[in-house]
């Protein structure tokens, strides 16, 4: 089969703030998607499961002092999903020959939630590209008597609730749960995020594998996490090798959406020190 | 043949949860500790009767299904349930519709299982196979995005596993078996029917027709099921054959009591309970992410919101009749209704027609039973009212003296080694040293008599 067989081609709605035009790299037949501004030091960010296809506050602020590129893995965003697409090592693979294609040997990478586990993943088997690694809010590991919620039970409404401290995020971005387009998306988004980590949430490998880790690493945790238990971003910070872990005052689950001028802050000057 | 087939299909629900208000959904998060194993123990001894009844009063078929983590359907496992009835019924057919075979890990166990249930039946059984309804895997680690694939190979690997002769070996991209060797194998052949539910997307009408199954209409609008079957019988032309009308069946419960009013005056409350507290689900958990592709997602959310269609748990009574999801009333307006329903859709069989519904109390179910096995059934069949399987000889002999007398006589003996000898023993004269002794004398491992 070729890959470029059986991509599951739906339109994409565009959200009412936020929203830029991506550029688009091919990478196995896959056009992926990915935003990228600015000048300096290389620095990748992998986003989470929802809230794509925006050119939010915080890369506006990123992109002022690096340069960020944003990319969308399939299904996500812009970016078709495959057919073949089921799990973290398709995704690592298609990041690494995503750089390849555009260019980029080392580079900073920041991935938040999924995209945390996704940023593991990929320093795990690449350690070698990365000169620093920025975890915010991750998933990934295992926390023993303490799964979590369910995302995939949760309705529209009731994930928005648990996702943001500061619910007046929601306004300034537009969110609405009954949006019909954006509901329809964010299905197709989730249905993308359940084949990465439907069954078994997290990856046991990882605490040894990320051992291999020389960089300087970072953990942003939120100061009240309803969605993911504040405890992984503990047991994040101490699985890493050479980690600090930070958390940010007024956030839940999304200090992305939530404190853009803080995270960014925190992002910025570790990514300088990191540089050096 | 018979105008029409009625099959007795049972959920065996477990009514006894907390007012339907007071929870989100009767499946995945309503907790177990609702569920009290000393009223179970009542209420499926019940059910199982019910089900052995129904070869009594004449029908057609009984028919059990696989669900899990709900109050609707309590059967995760069927095949146990129609081990029961294998075992207390003589010559009805048997319907597991269905097993849910992505579910499982192996989907050779559903091949040895109803394989099983087939030899010991004489060749009853029915297998259905599902995907399993969205809420299901939650269940279990398989994801939801996976469904159609697991479904469609572990379909290949089951009827393979029962047509072709074993051992071979599956590479399968969701499973894999070095060595593939089921036994025993079913009696029937090919294999057992294939029934196949479905809600009429196209994906299933197309699978239904390339393989010559039979399609069974879950609770849907006349309008629906219409729809689905005109759409079967078209994708059956196209691939060169008229669908027969034994390949259309709608599942449409039916009450009938002594007027229209009785009638609706015992069964309302009962059936509104399968729909309204028994498939009260959350969209999200009905479907999971990727249980189908975003197109259908949209679709159907779609139609929904432009009120085309209704979420069951929404559904009232009187739509419900309206739209002829049920069929109630007296034996006059019950047989006219089901004619015409059967003649507008082009159905073969009813399903869950003169059945138990939700809490139902089992005299009512029984009342059901009796009038609809009197009054609306003879109205569908030839004058000496027999159901078709009665019609037929039995596919395998059920005593000794038949197989003996159509198998030869005596039949062939059981013939093996005996560690250390080279000599054949005859097993059917084993324990007999004057016949066997002429054999076996002078050898050393063994002492005989």
């Amino acid at each position: 089969m070729s890959y470029v067989d059986a991509i599951d081609k739906v339109a994409v709605p565009k959200p009412a703030r936020f929203y830029t035009s991506p550029q688009f790299a091919h990478v196995f037949g896959v056009p992926m998607a990915y935003r990228r501004q600015g000048n300096g030091e290389a620095v990748v960010l992998f986003h989470g499961a929802g809230f794509t296809r925006r050119w939010i506050p915080l890369y506006e602020m990123l992109a002022k002092s690096v340069d960020f590129i944003a990319p969308e893995a399939p299904g996500f965003g812009e970016t078709p999903l495959p057919k073949w697409f089921k799990n973290f090592d398709d995704l690592t693979i298609l990041y690494d020959q995503f750089f390849e294609t555009l260019g980029v040997d080392k580079i900073h990478l920041i991935g938040f939630s999924m995209g945390g586990w996704a940023a593991s993943e990929f320093a795990a088997f690449y350690p070698r590209r990365l000169k620093s690694l920025s975890l915010i809010t991750p998933v990934g590991l295992r926390l023993e008597d303490n799964p979590g919620v369910d995302i995939f039970q949760l309705s529209p409404v009731e994930l928005l609730d648990r996702l943001f401290k500061d619910k007046r995020v929601m306004q300034e971005f537009l969110i609405d749960p009954e949006d019909f387009e954006e509901g329809i998306h964010l299905y197709s988004e989730f249905s993308a995020a359940a084949r990465l980590m439907w069954a078994p949430r997290y990856n046991l490998a990882l605490e040894r594998r990320l051992q291999r880790l020389t960089c300087p690493t970072l953990v942003v945790g939120a100061e009240d996490d309803q969605l993911v238990p504040n405890a992984m971003s503990d047991r994040f910070a101490a699985v890493l090798p050479n980690s600090r872990l930070v958390r940010i005052p007024g956030t839940g689950h999304e200090p992305c959406l939530e404190r853009p001028r803080a995270l960014a802050d925190v992002l910025l000057s570790f990514i300088a020190e990191a540089a050096r | 043949m018979n105008q029409l087939r009625f099959y007795f299909f049972h959920l065996m629900p477990y009514p006894y949860i907390p007012p339907t208000a007071e929870f989100a959904s009767t499946w995945v998060s309503l907790s177990n500790k609702y569920y009290e194993p000393q009223r179970g123990r009542i209420l499926y001894n019940e059910y199982i009767e019910q089900l052995v009844a129904a070869e009594k009063y004449g029908f057609d078929g009984v028919g059990v299904n696989e669900h899990h983590a709900n109050f609707y359907g309590t059967m995760p496992s069927p095949n146990i349930i129609a081990a029961m009835l294998v075992q207390r019924t003589t010559h009805i057919p048997i319907g597991v519709i269905g097993n849910a075979i992505p579910l499982h890990g192996n989907p050779l166990r559903v091949a040895e299982e109803i394989a099983m249930l087939d030899v010991i039946s004489g060749g009853r059984m029915i297998s259905g196979f599902v995907r399993g309804i969205g809420c299901e895997y939650f269940n279990n680690g398989v994801a939801p995005g996976d469904s159609v694939e697991r479904f469609d190979e572990a379909h290949d690997l089951i009827i393979k596993a029962w047509t072709v002769d074993g051992p071979f070996t599956w590479q399968g991209e969701h499973f894999y078996i070095p060595n593939v060797n089921p036994i025993p194998r079913p009696i029937q052949t090919p294999h057992p029917p294939v029934w196949i539910p479905g809600q009429g997307s196209l994906e299933t009408l197309q699978f239904i027709a390339k393989h010559h199954y039979t399609y069974m209409m879950v609770f849907a609008p006349q309008w629906f099921t219409k729809m689905a079957f005109d759409g079967l019988r078209e994708e059956c032309l196209r691939l060169g054959y008229e669908a027969p009308k034994t390949m259309f069946n709608a599942v449409v419960p039916t009450y009938v009591a002594e007027t229209d009013a009785q009638a609706h005056r015992e069964a309302k409350a009962h059936l509104s309970w399968v729909f309204n507290t028994g498939l009260k689900i959350p969209d999200q958990l009905f479907f999971p992410p990727g249980y189908m592709s975003t197109k259908s997602f949209r679709n159907f959310i779609g139609a929904l919101k432009k009120g085309r269609v209704k979420a069951q748990a929404q559904l009232t009574y009187d739509e419900m009749l309206k739209d002829r999801y049920l069929i109630v009333g007296s034996p006059e307006t019950v047989k006219n209704q089901l004619g015409e329903y059967c003649e507008d859709v082009g159905a073969g069989g009813i399903l869950a027609a003169g059945a138990s519904y939700g809490p139902m109390p089992h005299w009512m179910v029984t009342k059901n039973m009796q009038i609809f096995s009197e009054e609306i059934m003879p109205a569908f069949r030839d004058a000496d009212g027999k159901p078709d399987h009665l019609r037929h000889e039995p596919l395998a002999p059920r005593t000794r003296a038949e197989f003996a007398a159509q198998h030869g006589r005596p039949p062939e003996p059981a013939r093996s080694l005996v560690t250390g000898s080279t000599q054949l023993i005859d097993h059917r004269v084993a324990h007999v040293p004057e016949i066997i002794d002429a054999s076996l004398r002078g050898h050393p491992g063994i002492k005989l008599g």
